[in-house]
């Protein structure tokens, strides 16, 4: 165990000293595997571990859904689900705020990254905010908030990442994360509602859009709907039906969402051969750099575990009796905390390994916790002192102190404990759709 | 000294290209299989074992290029501290050796086991393709890598006015 211990503090120190993530867990971990066996056994282990690895069939997820994100971003897909959001919701007390948090979560559950749908949607949504005088406070919050759905709502590059790593469906994963992704997006909703309820000037109505002006603005989302409708429909078995029969594992729904998406691009004129090569090279290297990592995380979970960390957490627990809920409790302080220094796809690589072996072996279910790992990591993104999300919105939006920002969000993290509250004492609400697949 | 940073930038696309090639056939073969099986319930049989080339290709035809640039996925909350020490670019050049020379282990080892499975005769159960074809593939690879990230390294140290432009 004392092992395991400096190993994890080794790679913490190699990957802050500025070391790739992927080498320091690589290096320690081979490090860690010499020093339990030998150098012979550990460089075999290690090289074995990159052939197999980078032929995994689960793996071919990540380019497919990744490449759909960026054909439909090629489009401009962010400012017409804006447009589409606000159409219908604009002429509500706090309805752009409202409309940001939609069309967040629409781009969300494409790009598949959280990052980057604040920084979108912060181009897209602000200027109309301010335009109608939303306070700072609301409208920098309802971005900031909104881009935190991206890693929760399907497609979810960070799931795979997480599927891969514990050997949990992918599928079951995705399928999981829809009705807390929605839940999400709802109680942010109530959010916004709560903060121009007690503050009215923050979000003034807008004007009120006429259904034919809604019809025209959903001319421009419909195709990119029914392609993520498909998507998940077909991944979760509810396109199984006559006449068409359809039903995708991961990596055929990626496939054939990155095709439609494909298709989309090509049929609105919106790509053209530098812009595919743009796409597809940005695609390769972008998977490149996850796949490596991913083989850095499997190798130091190899030495963890030959170190027999997992074990002796698991008897620590036993020998000192603790109920599993204080457990749980103590690894979502944890996330939280860590939360706060790393970004999402580093804590999950450097914890899982640790925490997934235990948290399994006292019940929990391996997609249930995957979820939970998921919506604390979207907590800490936007928790002070240094949650990312405000920042990359102070860095586009520039005029507006983190200060201003972080007592804006302060509803919508509320309401985000609420889920996480729901979501530890309800595991249906992750559970009962993939138990139906 | 300019003109070999551009012929190397130029080689560059070489490996991309290979690898947005293979996206999109993976792409598109993957669209086609559902088609034709849930059209004629005739997929295509071999799809599985090409995917797993196709993602070796793209992962490792990438990997040097995205190593020459200096963009593996790192956690940046000391780069402040780092660059008001004034260390910034030896740091970087340094980690980039250092990063370099660790691969060339586990290259090496690649390289074994991808012999072994060539005395062996190893062959993929549908395609009957030897299997150390992609080992060896991955070998070279990580060479590749290797160098570029040493490279990197020692250009920064030693000549940095070259990268001015940008990294490659």
């Amino acid at each position: 165990m004392t092992e395991s211990l400096i190993g994890f503090a080794a790679v913490l120190m190699l990957v802050l000293l500025r070391m790739p993530i992927a080498f320091a867990m690589a290096l320690v971990g081979f490090v860690g595997l010499m020093y339990e066996r030998n150098f012979k056994a550990a460089i075999s282990n290690v090289a074995r571990l990159i052939i197999d690895a980078s032929q995994d069939y689960g793996l071919s997820v990540v380019p497919l859904f990744i490449l759909m994100g960026l054909f439909v971003n090629k489009g401009g897909i962010a400012r017409e689900l804006y447009q589409v959001s606000n159409a219908f919701l604009g002429h509500f007390r706090g309805g752009l705020a409202m409309a940001t948090i939609l069309a967040c979560g629409g781009f969300a559950a494409i790009s598949g990254s959280s990052l980057a749908t604040a920084a979108t949607m912060s181009k897209v949504a602000m200027p109309q905010m301010r335009r109608f005088n939303y306070s700072d406070r609301l409208s920098t919050a309802s971005i900031a908030a909104g881009g935190t759905l991206g890693i929760l709502i399907p497609p979810s590059v960070i799931l795979v990442i997480y599927g891969l790593l514990t050997e949990t469906s992918i599928g079951k994963l995705f399928v999981a994360g829809i009705i807390p992704g929605g839940l999400g997006i709802l109680l942010y909703l109530v959010a916004v509602r709560w903060t121009v309820w007690r503050e009215p000037n923050a979000g003034p109505a807008g004007d009120r859009a006429t259904w034919g002006d809604r019809f025209l603005a959903l001319k421009g989302v419909w195709a990119v709907l029914l392609l993520f409708f498909l998507v998940i429909g077909g991944l979760y078995g509810a396109l199984n039906v006559w006449p068409i029969y359809l039903r995708f594992s991961p990596t055929e729904a990626a496939g054939m969402g990155a095709a439609g998406a494909f298709l989309i691009a090509l049929a609105r004129g919106g790509i053209n051969l530098k812009g595919m090569f743009e796409v597809l090279s940005e695609t390769a290297m972008t998977t490149a750099s996850l796949f490596f990592v991913l083989i850095g995380a499997w190798i130091f979970s190899n030495f963890v575990n030959l170190a027999g960390l997992p074990e002796a957490l698991r008897s620590a627990v036993t020998y000192y009796d603790v109920p599993p809920w204080v457990v749980m409790a103590m690894i979502l302080a944890i996330y939280i905390a860590l939360g706060c220094v790393f970004e999402s796809l580093s804590m999950l690589l450097l914890t899982v390994p640790i925490f997934f072996p235990l948290v399994t072996s006292l019940g929990y279910d391996p997609v249930w916790f995957g979820i939970v790992v998921v919506v604390v990591t979207e907590i800490s993104l936007i928790t002070p002192p240094v949650g990312l999300n405000v920042f990359v919105l102070k860095g586009v939006v520039g005029d507006v102190t983190t200060g201003t920002i972080f007592r804006g969000v302060t509803p919508f993290w509320m309401v985000d404990i609420l889920r996480l509250a729901l979501l530890l004492a309800i595991p249906a609400l992750a559970l009962y759709l993939p138990s139906q697949m | 000294m300019k003109n070999l940073v551009s012929l190397t930038r130029a080689l560059s696309l070489i490996p991309l290209g290979v690898a947005s090639i293979v996206l999109f056939f993976l792409m598109a073969m993957t669209f086609m299989d559902v088609l034709l099986r849930s059209a004629f319930n005739n997929p295509i049989e071999a799809s599985t074992e090409l995917t797993r080339f196709s993602m070796a290709i793209i992962v490792f035809s990438s990997l040097p290029v995205l190593s020459g640039r200096g963009e593996h996925i790192s956690v940046d909350l000391l780069d402040g501290v780092i660059a008001r020490l004034g260390l910034d670019r030896i740091w970087t050049a340094l980690m980039s050796v250092a990063c370099g020379v660790i691969l060339w282990w586990p290259a090496n080892r690649v390289v074994d086991l991808a012999e072994r499975s060539r005395s062996y005769g190893d062959l993929t159960e549908y395609l009957q393709i030897p299997t150390f074809y992609v080992s060896w593939f991955i070998a070279i690879m990580t060479f590749v890598t290797m160098g570029a990230l040493v490279v990197r390294g020692l250009t920064l140290l030693f000549v940095p006015s070259i990268l001015e432009t940008g990294d490659d």
